[in-house]
């Protein structure tokens, strides 16, 4: 009788640890889709997908060139030697949303963790289970080749104690939840601001232009005006068209996209769920309108390069 | 005397022979740069035939029209028209308001890989858009899109030098 029921005991004891496995296992499972999710939000994290030079996706190496020089992207793979594979789950939020790297010292701002630190730590921890599930790539990182003082690791700290404004996208009560859903992936998942607001002089975004396009875009390419002015910005894309360019890469008129643009597309914001994308358009096209034209700035600079167009 | 009258006339003869490769000669530079103009618009009409096939099966997709049955005809509007795109190519004209980077020219193998890539892709287009499976069509609009920005990297201007800007007319 007794044996029964220790057997009893044994068994709801088996049944139960074999319950909560599976339990744990369907919650890393899910944090897993969720980090997914969340790279894909990301754009794909495409920057440190050096393709064109033939390194494997997100093991880094790509050139970004800036102002103030060129840098290199890291290697996000879990590689423990040569990416991130020794990082624990607090070096990476740390990384995410404060620019620190597990040393101490403070990236520079072109790892936008300035957008970053916007983001929920769950999504940030979610996303650190999805890189762990890939296959590690050793590949060493390259140093950056920008030019003095922006090169010094000091530069960093600097722009860091002067321009960055650590914390989350906190929702506005006054908005819908689809808004305040596009707000937080703009501003800080897809970090749209890094390439599409202008940057001032020392290279921190210019707020009161905030997604008014740069001429200082990724890779020296133009990064058009997001908010719907009619004459330079996106006045004249519908919500639609919005949705379905992020889908696709087509623009309104049936050209296609080309540059980091098209491969944030390809590997990130393509596969992001429609909703979501709704969300997104909804908060761009409640954005003030900015007047902005970042190609005739663009002209101005480059009025006297003898390389401009004729 | 005789003698004279031959050599007035040949002197004559050479002059007018001059005179006609002197006008002859001005006569094809005209042409040429006549050609060159009429190069560039054309390429220039063809290319917004192909952007206007483009939208109208987007538009058609992303409203979700009822007008599915369309997207054949513009398929095969862009299939044919990507049969052009060689020979729209091939004259080298450069000068004027135009996006051509001289790279077409001068890496004309790569710029012909490019043109079958888009020939390619919108013949499968037309098979898509017949089979009418809209996941499909958007997963191969997708490739289509692509091949277009496959030469468009690094055989059209960046938008910032674009003819478009610099009173070469058009939007």
């Amino acid at each position: 009788m007794k044996r029964t029921r220790n057997a009893g005991v044994a068994a709801l004891g088996v049944t139960i640890a074999a319950l909560l496995i599976a339990a744990n296992a369907s919650a890393e499972d899910g944090a897993i889709d969720r980090g997914r999710a969340v790279l894909e939000a990301a754009g794909g994290c495409t920057c440190h997908s050096d393709g064109k030079g033939g390194g494997g996706p997100l093991s880094g190496g790509r050139a970004m060139k800036t102002p103030f020089g060129v840098f290199y992207s890291t290697n996000i793979t879990p590689d423990p030697e040569t990416g991130i594979g020794r990082w624990s789950d607090a070096d990476f939020v740390r990384a995410m949303r404060e620019g620190l790297a597990p040393d101490g010292h403070a990236y520079f701002p072109v790892f936008p963790y300035t957008s970053f630190t916007g983001m929920s730590d769950a999504d940030v921890r979610a996303l650190k289970s999805y890189l762990f599930t890939l296959a590690p790539v050793r590949r060493e990182n390259r140093p950056h080749d920008a030019w003095p003082p922006f090169s010094w690791r000091i530069a960093a700290a600097a722009w860091r104690w002067m321009f960055f404004e650590p914390g989350r996208v906190e929702p506005d009560p006054a908005q819908s939840p689809e808004w305040n859903r596009g707000a937080y992936l703009v501003t800080a998942v897809a970090h749209c601001g890094e390439c599409h607001t202008p940057r001032s002089l020392p290279g921190a975004l210019d707020r009161s232009r905030w997604l008014a396009g740069s001429k200082d875009g990724p890779e020296g390419d133009l990064a058009p005006n997001l908010t719907p002015d009619v004459d330079t910005g996106i006045g004249l894309w519908t919500k639609t068209d919005m949705i379905w360019f992020l889908q696709t890469g087509q623009l309104p008129d049936g050209d296609d996209t080309e540059g980091l643009m098209a491969e944030v597309i390809e590997h990130g914001y393509g596969h992001v769920p429609e909703p979501d994308l709704q969300a997104i358009a909804v908060y761009l096209h409640a954005l003030p309108a900015v007047r902005n034209d970042a190609l005739a700035e663009h002209d101005h600079d480059h009025a006297h390069d003898p390389d401009a167009a004729e | 005397m005789h003698s004279n009258r031959i050599a007035r006339r040949t002197g004559i003869a050479a002059a007018a022979l001059l005179a006609s490769i002197g006008l002859a000669g001005a006569a094809s530079a005209q042409d040429a740069k006549k050609l060159d103009e009429g190069s560039i618009k054309y390429r220039q009409s063809l290319m917004e035939s192909v952007g206007g096939d483009m939208a109208a099966i987007g538009n058609i997709l992303k409203y979700g029209l009822p007008l599915t049955g369309n997207i054949v005809v513009h398929a095969e509007g862009l299939a044919s028209h990507a049969k052009l795109v060689g020979s729209a190519f091939e004259r080298k004209a450069t000068s004027g308001p135009n996006d051509s980077e001289p790279a077409i020219w001068e890496k004309a193998d790569e710029f012909k890989e490019k043109t079958r890539a888009f020939e390619t892709e919108t013949a499968k287009l037309v098979e898509v858009a017949k089979a009418g499976d809209p996941a499909a069509l958007g997963v191969q609009m997708k490739a289509t899109g692509k091949s277009c920005g496959g030469c468009h990297d690094n055989f059209r201007k960046p938008k910032e030098e674009s003819f478009k800007r610099k009173g070469g007319g058009g939007e």
